[in-house]
């Protein structure tokens, strides 16, 4: 409910949405789907500049990986086929568990991240993905990788700028994928229902040798730090190291110690700290799974 | 589901309705909403085309709403919720949180459930609504609602519109449905009267009435 908004843009370009906001400055907001602009309520957004007809909706192949507009709806995520093939579809099922389906049919890729919640779930999946985005300004476009995006709680690098899409690296590429290596990834998430906010989310993913040791290793959480974290060092704690429950362990005790959680209405420090290795183990326990080879 | 008295919510002493007594008297009411907004005026100066800039004031609004076309002169913040509740007399879905928790006002816009809370009717405008008002073919009431009664699957029924809105539309999508996918297809609607259980055979026996060639599927 916003009982103070003035004014509504629907604007059809780009530079016009651009123009739109710079004309309303402090008080001009992008809007999408809505569902966190009327609940967060911020009686210093009196205009809205509407993205919705910037032809931002698309999921589309691009060289290998994929281009996401910054409009697409969870639904759409969700009910994507390549969306739901590509890295395990952990982002996919992260889409699916980003409330009910009648959040899921309006929120949007684009707004998730720009609201810039530590427990949007979008985030972790996205991170280990290597996501980049595509941002929109009043001097042209710019590329930046999703971990310098976020800057803060609610805080990110797009000061007023368009976030106009999400473009997904192929998977063989950032991984440095080699003969033999097979890989495997999760998103997992911890809320009082999985449609709630999350209290800790997590996704990872592993490229394992033919030998079973770890290449490379992806690991990311939500809500356990100002904004959406990778964790290098509980992935450096798995390289080259055969995946097992051991090595497993290990890098779920980095992750607890990286923490930097708050209590909250949901959740208590210790609560999310200790929740946060035990989400990162069911991720990797996951991929384990995922990548172990057929029994005769 | 059927209203008795579609346009007369609410009657007061003196005859006049709760909604028409503060639109008569704009009283400013907490959301600030009732005040200077009326039921379109006959010749809404609509811009042709998608006008770039709607507000500050009064915007000319289209809504298609159970079949019919409405059409209002609201400011850009009404939601759809309040479009439908204070300006259409269609009251069929609730407000409670009026913050996208609870789907006592869920509706089906362009094929989908939404949260009418949570949709501006600037936005809503070009689709589809559909409300508990909509889904009756005449006196019989659709299949899902029938379910409803058959299931005892309301108790103070407050929820009700709203969760056989989101239940028909979870049909439209899942005419097979498992109990589980019920269970996680209608997490958006809570009852707090815990009828959940009723729901669940509401909406199975549903979709076995919808297959068996209903005039309502
Ligand atoms: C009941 C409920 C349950 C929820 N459950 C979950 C959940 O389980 N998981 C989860 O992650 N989230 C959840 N959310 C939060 C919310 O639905 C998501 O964050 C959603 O993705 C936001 O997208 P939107 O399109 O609705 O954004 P909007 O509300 O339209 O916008 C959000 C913010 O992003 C900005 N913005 C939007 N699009 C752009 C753009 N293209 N460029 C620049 N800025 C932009 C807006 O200005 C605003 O500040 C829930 C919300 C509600 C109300
Ligand atoms: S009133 Fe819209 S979800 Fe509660
Ligand atoms: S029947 Fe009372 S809230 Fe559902």
């Amino acid at each position: 409910m916003m009982p103070w908004l003035e004014a509504f843009h629907r604007p059809t370009t780009i530079a016009e949405a651009l123009r739109l906001m710079k004309r309303g400055g402090r008080r001009a907001r992008f809007v999408a789907g809505a569902t966190d602009l009327l609940v967060e309520a911020d009686p210093a957004a009196r205009i809205l500049v509407d993205v919705g007809r910037l032809g931002l909706a698309y999921i589309k192949p691009h060289r290998g990986g994929w281009r996401i507009g910054a409009a697409t709806t969870m639904a759409m995520l969700e009910q994507s086929e390549g969306m739901r093939a590509f890295a395990g579809g952990i982002l996919a099922r992260a889409a699916a568990a980003s409330g009910s389906i009648q959040i899921r049919n309006r929120a949007t890729a684009g707004g998730n991240l720009a609201n810039a919640s530590p427990a949007a779930d979008l985030a972790p999946p996205l991170l280990v993905l290597d996501a980049q985005v595509v941002i929109a300004g009043q001097k042209g476009k710019r590329r930046l990788p999703l971990a310098d995006f976020f800057k803060g709680v609610c805080q990110t690098a797009l000061k007023g700028d368009l976030l106009m899409e999400i473009i997904l690296p192929p998977l063989n590429r950032a991984a440095g994928r080699r003969g033999g290596e097979r890989s495997a990834w999760s998103f997992q998430k911890l809320g009082r229902v999985e449609s709630d906010i999350a209290i800790v989310n997590a996704a990872a993913g592993v490229g394992v040798d033919a030998g079973g040791r770890c290449r490379w290793a992806r690991i990311a959480v939500g809500a356990v730090a100002p904004t959406p974290l990778r964790i290098a060092a509980a992935e450096s704690a798995l390289q080259g190291r055969p995946l097992d429950s051991e090595s497993i362990a290990l890098a779920c005790e980095t992750v607890c110690r990286e923490a930097r959680p708050i209590t909250d209405l949901r959740a208590s420090v210790d609560y999310r700290r200790q929740m946060s290795g035990v989400l990162v183990r069911r991720a990797l326990e996951e991929c384990l799974a995922g990548i172990e080879p057929p029994r005769h | 589901m059927r209203r008795d008295k579609p346009k007369t919510p609410e009657r007061g002493r003196k005859g006049l309705s709760r909604r028409d007594f503060f639109r008569g008297a704009g009283v400013a009411v907490p959301t600030g909403l009732l005040a200077s907004q009326a039921k379109a005026p006959k010749a809404a100066k609509a811009p042709a085309g998608a006008a770039p800039m709607l507000g500050p004031g009064r915007v000319p609004i289209t809504l298609r709403i159970n079949g019919k076309v409405e059409k209002l002169e609201l400011e850009p913040r009404v939601t759809l919720l309040d479009a439908m509740r204070n300006y259409l007399d269609i009251t069929g879905a609730k407000k409670v949180c009026d913050r996208g928790t609870c789907g006592t006002c869920t509706v089906i816009m362009g094929g989908d459930a939404v949260y009418a809370c949570q949709v501006l009717a600037i936005e809503a405008q070009g689709k589809a609504i559909t409300t508990i008002e909509g889904l009756n073919a005449g006196e019989q009431l659709h299949p899902m609602s029938q379910a409803f009664v058959n299931n005892d699957a309301q108790q103070c029924g407050y929820c009700t519109p709203g969760f056989v809105v989101a239940c028909k539309a979870f049909l439209d999508k899942h005419p097979n449905p498992t109990r589980e996918q019920i269970r996680r297809g209608l997490g958006g609607n809570l009852c707090r009267c815990g009828t959940y259980t009723g729901i669940e055979r509401a909406v199975l026996e549903a979709a076995k009435a919808v297959k068996g060639g209903s005039a309502h599927a």
